[in-house]
């Protein structure tokens, strides 16, 4: 019969009307993110980097730059870490290329910007930027000798580790 | 002296039923449509340009921005590509996980497709419904890689990481639902009359016109044609689960929704089987980290879940591909519009549209 | 307190206002004058204060049928205060007129469309004796002043220079042009049952004996439909038609010009909700609870009702639509008339 089919459609969103609703409010209620979740700042735990920029090479948008500097131990550490959300792709390609698991997302979901600039993110805070003062200075005021060179010295080995305070262009 | 003449409408690129931004030029007579010509290119982001650019590795999150309602399906396409061209051998596991995330990825496009149809027609409530219920799915992928819509999940060699321990049940406890919630849409979609009287001999392509226009998938097994590379090159572990290929009589647009809305119960059979075969192992395949493949060119199709998708890759032995090439589905049946078009009103072209599926992501590529 | 239950509630509330008018004025044409003005502004309040509620509801019905949980924000948890600041929000925004329209004919059209879904509430029997104007062919009026709502319509889709609009416009004009005899067929059973074209005697005789909606089902269900399709509201939405013709005549206006249509939309729903109520539920009558309780207990459900409609059905074809009426409702109809005729001349004869 004609009609049947508008009367069941009927039937289902009056059930619907009076049933549970699938929605909630937002800001007063969070979703928790899964434990994989990709999304937001990226966090680095400083103690643990070795600044071995992986991460920025294995970037596929270049959304990483770094800077990294040597101290007087010949140990590298991070200078400055900016991460450019407006280009990330939230692949997940540096955190999963990250050698010692230094590299996180924060699973903050709320990180629009009203500003375009304002989406650049300095990921090492001042608190790492102290750390790294200090262990620089350290270094400074109790160098280790180099290693001596091996003898036979290599022929064109590795290029030598990037010299202090140059910027990396990662994806290259 | 009065005087008659046709006009052309614009449809789009600013309008609510174009799918993203597509511009559409309708040539009418009063309501009647003459010509119907799909104007593409407003979402062309040079994809292919960008995969040339970067390694094999580093192109998969791209795909994912392909066809961006199925990625999963996209990533699969792009792997099997390069895998085919590397020689890469990839883990059962692996292999079974893929299917798996695919099928799931195809139910929740063929909901989309629903809705947006429903949406299309009127129904707002439609698609609100089929929206709801594509959430559990992507609650399934937030699950296994964290992200809800661009997953960049299935990687070169296998899948990123193994399923979470509690994945498997979850993903039963939605297949359980999957018929509660497809007997939903057929109550209130399909049972219904207007519903029924707006799609049925509607937009009817003959199996010959649509092998004209070389139209794949859904639209082409609407007309009769059981066309599914999943059967026909029965590639990755597909021979090994049991499914059937629906197929249309008519070639309407009534066909190309029944077509879709039983795909979601095969594919559901399929993700089952799946599940209970799933053999344990590595998820991922031994390969270098920096993946230079010989040089050679390789062209790969999977069953996308608007077609045919196709990748054409050429490598001249070095980290990056020297030619990507894409054949991507909606592209290709968009041919059709104008066929689908012509002699029925304003409101068909909409449904018309609706029905091929087109996501402009992947048509503008 | 008995002859509030016998007058209706509104009727006594109206002569007690009028008898301290007299007092203080102790003149009859003044206060008469001053009554007049009291009804108007009392039927614009209806009119204002419906599409300020239906607002809201249209948004929560929306909402609750489509599983959300709609407007939650403004006025607290359930959102009371929407309407007021979707109607700020329209207020503020920009005035745009289209490039090559023709300035009168467009700005004319909003405030026309209002004017006829306005009129009409004059002949609405709120409450027993509760009526502005309650003119002895009060059911022909009502149906010569709604079908004026087409000419809007048409200005404002021509004015407009552009495509969609002109669409939009004609379609209204095939719409509700044939929309209007089967419309007009379905009551001409109820007039014929009543002898009368009174609106008040309409109700009088339902009270008296039983609903409309029992003696003429048919007329009912036809009646249902052509509103929907006078109302333009799913599944006869083509001349809005969001996903084809994006707002059809409406397309090109924007801010309070937009809101005057949208008033007139609800004006119009609330119109044919209480046309439903008089014609075949029985306007006022009922058990218990005052006249003006039921009215709107019934006009507000029946209101429910194509809310309801909106929101679960998909949008008809114009030939499919054009075809139902003239093929379909409108031979109904006519049969409709043609049994009524035979059924009023039998029991006569009885």
């Amino acid at each position: 019969m004609f009609g049947k089919g508008l009367m069941t459609g009927m039937g289902i969103t009056i059930r619907h009307f009076f049933g549970r609703k699938a929605t909630f409010c937002y800001p007063e209620e969070k979703l928790t993110m899964t434990e994989h979740f990709r999304g937001g700042h990226l966090t680095i735990d400083y103690k643990k980097c070795i600044a071995c920029q992986l991460c920025a090479i294995q970037c596929p948008n270049q959304a990483i730059k770094l800077k990294v500097v040597t101290d007087a131990n010949r140990k590298r550490h991070l200078e400055s870490y900016v991460h450019s959300m407006g280009r990330c792709l939230y692949c997940d390609l540096c955190i999963e290329g990250c050698a010692p698991h230094a590299l996180s997302w924060d699973k903050n979901y709320e990180i629009s910007t009203w500003h375009k600039e304002d989406l650049v993110h300095q990921v090492i805070t001042d608190e790492d930027r102290a750390y790294l003062a200090d262990v620089m200075a350290r270094a400074a005021a109790n160098p280790t000798p180099p290693p001596a060179p091996k003898a036979p010295p290599k022929p064109a080995a590795k290029p030598a580790t990037p010299s202090p305070e140059t910027e990396v262009k990662p994806g290259e | 002296m009065p005087q008659t003449e046709t006009y052309i409408l614009n449809m789009g690129p600013q309008h609510p039923s174009t799918h993203g931004v597509l511009r559409v030029n309708l040539e009418l007579d009063g309501e009647r449509i003459l010509r119907a010509t799909p104007m593409m290119g407003y979402l062309h982001r040079g994809i292919e340009k960008l995969l040339e650019a970067r390694t094999y590795v580093q192109g998969v999150p791209y795909t994912d921005r392909l066809d961006y309602v199925s990625s999963m399906n996209n990533n699969f396409g792009y792997c099997r590509a390069v895998e085919e061209l590397a020689g890469i051998e990839v883990p059962e596991r692996a292999e079974y996980i893929r299917v798996i995330m695919a099928e799931l990825n195809r139910i929740a496009s063929h909901q989309v497709f629903i809705g947006s149809l429903a949406n299309d027609l009127g129904a707002s409530t439609g698609m609100l419904y089929t929206f709801r219920d594509r959430e559990e799915i992507l609650d399934l992928f937030d699950l296994v890689c964290g992200a809800r819509m661009t997953f960049h999940y299935i990687r070169v060699g296998g899948v990123a990481r193994d399923l979470p321990p509690e994945f498997a049940e979850k993903c039963r406890k939605f297949l359980d639902r999957v018929p509660e919630f497809t007997a939903e849409y057929a109550n209130l979609l399909m049972g219904n009359e207007i519903f029924q009287r707006r799609l049925k001999g509607v937009s009817r392509l003959t199996p010959e016109q649509a092998l004209a226009h070389n139209m794949t998938g859904p639209n082409i097994r609407a007309t009769g044609i059981p066309f599914d590379i999943r059967k026909v090159d029965g590639y990755s572990v597909y021979p090994r689960f049991g499914f059937e290929v629906p197929v249309g009589e008519n070639g309407d647009n009534w066909d190309r929704f029944q077509v879709r809305f039983r795909e979601i119960t095969e594919s559901a059979r399929i993700v089952r089987q799946a599940l209970d075969g799933l053999p344990e192992g590595p998820v991922m395949a031994k390969f270098p980290k920096m993946l230079k493949p010989p040089q050679g060119e390789v062209f790969s199709r999977t069953e996308g879940t608007r077609g045919e998708l196709g990748f054409y890759i050429v490598s001249d032995g070095t980290a990056k591909p020297y030619r990507v090439h894409i054949r991507r589905p909606s592209f290709i049946n968009m041919q059709a519009l104008d066929d689908m078009c012509r002699g029925y009103l304003i409101g068909d072209s909409v449904v018309a549209f609706s029905a091929i599926d087109p996501l402009m992501g992947e048509v503008d590529c | 307190m008995n002859a509030m239950l016998e007058n209706g509630v509104v009727a006594t509330v109206a002569g007690v206002l009028r008898e301290y008018l007299m007092l203080l004025f102790g003149n009859q044409f003044l206060t008469d004058l001053i009554m007049k003005f009291i009804g108007i502004g009392a039927v614009i309040g209806v009119i204002l204060s419906a599409a300020i509620v239906f607002t809201y509801a249209e948004r929560k019905v929306c909402a609750f049928i489509q599983v959300r949980l709609g407007p939650n924000r403004v006025g607290g948890r359930f959102g009371l205060l929407q309407p007021f600041a979707d109607m700020l929000k329209l207020m503020s925004k920009e005035d745009i007129i289209p490039a090559g329209c023709d300035r009168v004919v467009w700005a004319l059209s909003p405030m026309l469309l209002f004017v006829p879904s306005a009129l009409a509430y004059a002949f609405f029997p709120f409450d027993k004796g509760a009526v502005f104007a309650d003119v002895n062919v009060g059911v022909f009026l009502l149906i010569a002043i709604s079908s004026q709502a087409v000419l809007p319509f048409l200005m404002g889709g021509y004015a407009s220079n552009s495509k969609y609009a002109m669409i939009g416009g004609m379609r209204t004009v095939a719409q509700m042009l044939s929309y209007e005899a089967p419309m007009v067929f379905s009551l001409l059973g109820i007039v014929m049952l009543t002898g009368s074209l009174k609106m008040s005697d309409i109700v009088a005789v339902q009270a008296d004996n039983v609903w409309f909606v029992l003696l003429q089902p048919v007329a009912f269900v036809i009646f249902v439909i052509t509103a929907t399709a006078e109302t333009n509201r799913t599944p006869f939405d083509l001349v809005e038609g969001e996903s084809e013709i994006v707002a059809g005549a409406f397309a090109e206006y924007s801010g309070m010009r937009w809101a005057l249509f949208f008033l007139a939309e609800y004006a119009n729903l609330l119109a044919v909700s209480i046309l439903t109520t008089t014609f075949f539920l029985g306007g006022w009558s009922g058990p218990v609870l005052p006249g003006v309780v039921w009215f709107w207990l019934k006009a507000l459900f029946m209101v429910f009702f194509f809310m309801w409609l909106r929101w679960t059905l998909p949008r008809t074809r114009i030939d499919q639509m054009l075809s139902l009426s003239w093929k379909v409702l409108l031979p109904l109809a006519l049969a409709n008339v043609m049994c009524t005729g035979i059924g009023v001349y039998i029991y006569r004869w009885l």
